[in-house]
């Protein structure tokens, strides 16, 4: 690892250690931003980055705080400092406050696309410009909503207490869906075209809520999720940019440590003998991983498994993957049949609708459809890797 | 640290046949929690408001005020009351949120006071 490398991975321990000392998190970024600032520029790195990190970062901060000497009163609040000496010679060890930054980024208090961005920013250190292009809005944009869900978080007294365990449900759920948010939008509409800092950083995110939380089961199937998905992550575009689809990909360009660690999430998961919809969907990608063993695919447990989550989170989406596993069990018609079920415009004029439309109409010999379909689906606006795919498909048709 | 409690409610419940009957539950409710609020030692205050249609407004434009009939906003829930309470947190406050009583539909905003010292 670069010593860029290890600071980035020393950030959330040092940040959370801040922040909760501080009880800001603007003070807590910006004092961690100069001391990576003073560690880059050391001759030799410190032998214990993290604590070294902190300390000037302490310091740094509490300068900071002298500054603004209107607030003296916050110096008072946070606790003495044991060694204003040597920081280099002596580091000091960092409580791990990562799971009450949490907490704090994710509260419900805050909107979800907000908490999203605001953890990616504060615990992952993930440039604005990239949370951005995430969430498809300007830099500008975002800067504000971050800078606003920060004023928010200190003027509405949103606690930098680890919230106690019978408060967790809402608390729990609110976690879970900023990853899912974070999940989806840097793998599931990234259609192929992934930002690969914001996908590694958003794996890294949810491999350490599961480290930081093994013992909810959601949490640990929702990181089984996030790393079965980063594990295609070489193999969903091929050599001219277009998105290869699952069923297509190559199965040797998969990163089969990441599909263990999947496996081992899921598998503690499974013990507590609660289910719940990330484990399930962790378990559908986890059957899909198989292939990559003895290259095989069983859509009977596939199919299964989207039964079981329609009735944990029905939804249009999960008919329409259901629909595409039946095909494999009960033949084309069969899929195509489940597919036209799934009543309501917004589906219809869905991208996914009409390229799951378009598979089966072609396996079915009815090609002009298939072809209209295709066309439909081009029309939707489709990211670059999944239009190249979109254009060959429909080449191939017309070709024959 | 302070917060205000607002409460927003749809009036309608309490009218018709079950009105009066929902209200008196609905009184017991807030009764309970004043009297778990004035047990916890900490400060509050509160107070119920006559209904939207007895609220009379002045509309500004432009620094410009004229007197209408009825409450500020034309929606359905009306600003029915408040609490103002002394909470550590954000959540200790939605914790006292959560135990004021609204039995249809409604809203209860939690919004910190601004503080005197500032």
């Amino acid at each position: 690892m670069t010593l860029g490398e290890q600071i980035a991975a020393a950030r959330p321990r040092v940040i959370a250690a801040l922040a909760v000392q501080f009880r800001d998190l603007d003070l807590a970024e910006d004092a961690f931003a100069e001391s990576a600032t003073k560690a880059l520029q050391l001759p030799d790195p410190p032998d214990r980055l993290a604590g070294w990190l902190f300390v000037a970062a302490k310091r740094k901060a509490l300068d900071m705080i002298r500054k603004r000497e209107a607030e003296g009163r916050a110096i008072a609040d946070a606790k003495p400092l044991s060694d204003m000496a040597d920081i280099i010679q002596l580091p000091e060890p960092i409580e791990d406050e990562r799971l009450r930054l949490i907490f704090i980024c994710c509260h419900p208090a805050l909107a979800l696309e907000v908490r999203t961005a605001l953890a990616l920013k504060v615990i992952c250190g993930l440039p604005v410009e990239v949370i951005a292009r995430l969430f498809v809005t300007s830099q500008a944009t975002m800067f504000q909503r971050i800078t606003r869900a920060k004023r928010k978080v200190q003027e509405a007294g949103i606690s930098f207490e680890l919230p106690p365990r019978k408060a967790w449900g809402e608390r729990l759920d609110a976690v879970l869906l900023t990853l899912e948010l974070a999940y989806t939008a840097a793998y599931q509409d990234a259609a192929g075209e992934l930002d690969a800092e914001l996908s590694e950083e958003v794996a890294r995110l949810a491999a350490m809520v599961a480290e930081l939380l093994p013992d909810e089961p959601e949490v640990l199937g929702l990181a089984a999720l996030v790393w079965l998905a980063s594990s295609r992550e070489k193999a969903r575009i091929d050599s001219r940019g277009a998105m290869v689809p699952l069923s297509r990909q190559d199965c040797a360009l998969w990163n089969y440590a990441a599909i263990d660690r999947a496996r081992q999430w899921l598998d503690r998961a499974h013990n507590f003998g609660r289910t719940g919809p990330y484990q399930v969907m962790a378990a559908i990608q986890l059957t899909h991983a198989r292939r990559g063993f003895d290259g095989t695919t069983d859509w009977q447990a596939i199919v299964k498994l989207y039964d079981a989550l329609a009735i944990m989170r029905p939804g249009a989406m999960v008919s329409l993957n259901r629909s595409l596993a039946l095909a494999k069990v009960e033949g084309v018609q069969a899929g195509l049949d489940a597919l036209q079920s799934i009543s309501g415009d917004r589906v219809e004029n869905s991208r996914p609708f009409q390229v799951a439309r378009a598979e089966f109409l072609t396996e079915l010999g009815r090609l002009d459809e298939a072809k209209g379909a295709l066309a439909k689906a081009l029309s939707l606006d489709p990211p670059r890797a999944e239009r190249l795919f979109l254009e060959s498909k429909l080449a191939g048709l017309t070709a024959l | 640290m302070q917060y205000m409690l607002l409460i927003n409610e749809d009036e309608s419940i309490y009218e018709g046949e079950d009105g009066a009957k929902v209200m008196e539950a609905t009184l017991a409710g807030h009764m309970k929690l004043i009297e778990e609020l004035s047990q916890s030692g900490r400060e509050w205050s509160g107070n119920r408001l006559k209904p939207g249609a007895t609220a009379t407004t002045i509309r500004y434009t432009a620094g410009e005020g004229t007197l209408h009939d009825g409450p500020y906003a034309e929606t359905h829930e009306e600003l029915g009351g408040y609490y103002i309470v002394d909470a550590d947190d954000l959540d200790s406050a939605i914790e006292w949120a959560r135990k004021i009583p609204v039995p249809g539909n409604g809203a209860v905003e939690v919004r910190p006071v601004w503080p005197e010292e500032e």
